[in-house]
């Protein structure tokens, strides 16, 4: 080629200033050592847009995993339309086509309202890491010098973003590993704090364990009750030092003895056959929570326990605990209690009847005045009547006066009867519709005290959904009252047969409610006709009052009270009473 | 010899009252009655054998305090006793204060009348025996003081002459006040007199 001069110091600088650039471009992997793509690409578009003067540099790096390409892109500084990288990549797409790898080496397209010559360069060897694509406006781009710049910066960008790709991989590489090792000691860490934390359970536990054994130990050591251990054929394995205040023994002498040892004479064979029974069929025939039993003292003393027993297999073998407290006192003031009960209810009882005995005395004593009063007259007037009869000395109008006086005090006598029987009624009955067995139930209780002091067994068959009947509560109840302490009284003579007290409520024939007290008492003998009538009594206290009284509460109610001998031993009472409408169902 | 007994009926029941009167009256008795203890008392007491058929339940003074008022007035009648219901305590009460008797009405009209006429008599011998002190006593006052004294010591068993030496008198003078002293008393003996003197120390005299 003919080059003048001048051209040809233009082309020494023009060839100074190519390998300027290629030192530039040469150096540029030593800035990129360690950097990310992105970093690489944009020093070298920045390089490229600077010595070559383009007016746009673009590059479109491909993913390895499928995603989208990044795409950048660098206009010169007087470049007007700047557009997003991404516009840049999709107008090459429609002049150079799809695939970049089948893009032409040179292509001059219209871009815009302009021509301008595009020079795409694969990066890598079959451009699998992209591509880049230089473009200028001037119609003499590429230059030789230029091309040779732009594929020695492409050939470095490979060589830098290979680099990159590899130190990327290594990168995630490592810190894949660098994970996997962390949640690796993250899972050995919580392994260990697992195990950490079983042994301090294991530890607890065993501490626990320790300190349970011991408190009961000292429970054992220091309790109240006697414990007591024994083995399977009976023997005494163990005593806690609470025998000895019980027990009288030393734990350590009875160690190895038969516990029957402990027990009064007659609740030895008891035991032992009770414990074979229960060893053969595991069948407990006593409450192991607490039975209350007499057990014996060293000096043979015999005393109430109350006792709980435990069992526990240890090595196949069954080890018996029983927990001994002695309830001697307790059982004292019990009986302290009960007697002291019992002697208050006696005296409520004699109160009672004292002060009922009283009230009958006294109206008996009232009656008794009133009623002699004119009764005296009659007899003395009677008396000296007879007298002058047997002297022949009576005289028509002695006679007439005597007969009249008598006439008189008769009919006073019965003028005060029939005020005592006004002012016995004087309180008016008070009558409701009564459930029977409600009544009978009532009067039950308040007669349980006397049957048991008396040891009666009582029997009540009462027939439920009897119609009510209309009766004064109060009076009904001492009817019932009376009938049944009645039987008390004649059972307690009795001594060779049960003391049997029947109490039966049932509909009689006529549809009436008919109640039936029965006894194996003595009965009445051959005085079954005159037990109704008032002041006869068989009772060594009894005023002869209730029967009759009974008798005329019960008519009184419309009803009849009757009675029948029992057999083969006692008495029967029975009454009724109208039934009324509606049913206590 | 006094007249003819009276017996005193004290019953608020007028019935029992005319019974009782009636009844007595068959025997030939005098009845006197009475409704309560205090119209009773308003009378004077009776000069002749006398007795108390008394209702123990009584309006007013009851039958066992009029027992007692009766004895604190000096007024010994027999009582026969009559009560509506026997009371042991009662009774035993009445018959220590001198009750005759305790019946229970209604009674036999037998007891009434045995009871009565153990009353009756009891007051008769009572009575006899009152107006025989009386007597005695009129005769003990006529003696002169020197009289009392000797018959007093007479009494007490001393011989003459130590009841001279004890008054400082001859032995002659107290034999003449005491055969003095005999003859006023009425008296045949010293046994006598000895005799006279103890009933008026009695019950119901006084040796005034």
């Amino acid at each position: 080629m003919d080059l003048q001069p001048r051209d040809l110091a233009e082309e020494i600088k023009h060839l100074q200033r190519c390998v300027n650039d290629l030192i530039s471009v040469l150096a540029l992997p030593a800035m990129w050592s360690g950097g990310e793509p992105s970093q690489i690409v944009h020093t070298l578009l920045d390089a490229l847009l600077r010595m070559l003067q383009l007016d746009f540099v673009y590059v479109q790096l491909k993913k390895t995993d499928g995603q989208a390409p990044i795409e950048m892109v660098r206009f010169a500084q007087s470049e007007k339309h700047k557009a997003w990288p991404h516009d840049i990549g999709e107008a090459l797409k429609s002049c150079l086509g799809v695939d970049p790898q089948e893009w032409p080496p040179l292509m001059r397209a219209p871009l815009g309202d302009r021509h301008i010559s595009i020079v795409p360069l694969g990066l890598g060897l079959q451009s699998e890491i992209g591509v880049i694509v230089a473009g200028s406006e001037r119609a003499d781009f590429p230059q030789q010098t230029e091309k040779l710049i732009l594929s020695v910066a492409a050939n470095q960008a490979s060589i830098g973003l290979q680099e990159a790709r590899l130190r990327s991989e290594q990168k995630g590489v490592a810190s894949q590993l660098d994970r996997r090792v962390a949640q690796r000691t993250a899972e050995l860490a919580a392994a260990n704090e697992e195990l950490r934390k079983e042994i301090a359970n294991r530890k607890h536990a065993e501490e626990d364990l320790r300190a349970s054994v011991e408190k009961h130990r000292v429970i054992v050591e220091t309790a109240n009750d006697a414990v007591v251990s024994m083995d399977e054929t009976g023997a005494i394995l163990f005593a806690n030092p609470a025998t000895r205040r019980i027990f009288g023994y030393d734990p350590i002498e009875i160690v190895g003895k038969p516990l029957t040892m402990l027990m009064p004479e007659m609740m030895r064979k008891l035991h032992e056959n009770g414990f074979k029974r229960y060893l053969a069929t595991g069948k407990r025939h006593l409450n192991w929570q607490g039975i209350e039993l007499t057990a014996q003292r060293k000096d043979g003393q015999e005393f109430a326990v109350e006792i709980s027993f435990g069992e526990l297999t240890s090595d196949g073998h069954k080890v018996f605990t029983g927990f001994i407290r002695d309830i001697s006192e307790r059982r004292q003031a019990e009986d302290q209690l009960r007697a002291s009960e019992r002697n208050l209810q006696m005296t409520q009882a004699e109160l009672a009847r004292v002060s009922r005995l009283t009230t009958m005395g006294e109206l008996a004593a009232s009656i008794a005045h009133e009623v002699n009063q004119p009764l005296t007259a009659v007899i003395n007037n009677g008396s000296a009547c007879l007298r002058l009869l047997a002297n022949r000395n009576l005289e028509p109008e002695v006679l007439r006066r005597a007969l009249e006086g008598i006439v008189a005090d008769g009919t006073r006598a019965s003028v005060i009867l029939t005020r005592i029987r006004a002012f016995i009624k004087k309180e008016p009955a008070e009558k409701n519709r009564l459930d029977i067995n409600e009544v009978i139930q009532e009067v039950l209780v308040l007669a349980g005290r006397e049957l048991y002091e008396n040891q009666v067994l009582l029997d009540h068959q009462l027939t439920t959904d009897l119609p009510f009947v209309l009766a004064d509560r109060v009076q009904l109840q001492q009817v019932l009252l009376n009938l049944i302490m009645n039987s008390i009284e004649a059972l307690t003579a009795v001594t060779n047969r049960p003391r049997l007290l029947w109490v039966q409520s049932r509909i009689d024939e006529s549809g009436d409610v008919l109640v039936a007290v029965s006894d194996s008492g003595t009965g009445f003998g051959l005085e079954l006709d005159r037990v109704f009538t008032t002041f006869f009594t068989t009772k060594a206290k009894g005023m002869g009052m209730g029967l009759s009284i009974s008798r005329s509460l019960i008519e009184s109610h419309g009803g009849r009270l009757w009675a029948t001998p029992n057999s083969p031993h006692g008495a029967v009472f029975s009454f009724t009473l109208p039934a009324t409408a509606g049913s206590t169902s | 010899m006094s007249g003819a007994p009276v017996i005193f009926v004290v019953d608020d029941d007028p019935s029992v009252r005319f019974s009782l009167k009636f009844l007595l009256s068959t025997v030939g008795l005098h009845v006197e009655s009475f409704d309560s203890a205090d119209t009773f008392l308003r009378k004077s007491p009776p000069d002749v054998p006398s007795c108390l058929v008394l209702d123990v339940r009584l309006p007013g003074l009851s039958g066992l305090d009029f027992q007692r008022e009766l004895a604190a007035r000096k007024i010994y009648i027999p009582i026969v006793f009559l009560t509506g219901h026997g009371d042991i305590p009662m009774s035993v009460r009445a018959m220590k204060a001198g009750a005759v008797e305790f019946l229970t009405k209604p009674f036999r009209d037998q007891d009434l009348l045995d009871a009565v006429r153990i009353a009756l008599e009891r007051d008769h011998a009572r009575r006899e025996q009152e107006k025989e002190v009386v007597i005695l006593q009129r005769r003990f006052d006529s003696l002169t003081s020197r009289e009392r004294e000797v018959i007093s010591m007479v009494v007490s068993g001393m011989l003459n002459k130590q009841i001279a030496d004890r008054l400082g008198t001859a032995e002659s003078t107290v034999k003449v006040q005491r055969s003095r002293a005999l003859e006023k008393m009425h008296a045949e003996s010293l046994v006598d007199v000895v005799r006279m003197i103890e009933k008026l120390k009695g019950p119901s005299g006084g040796l005034r």
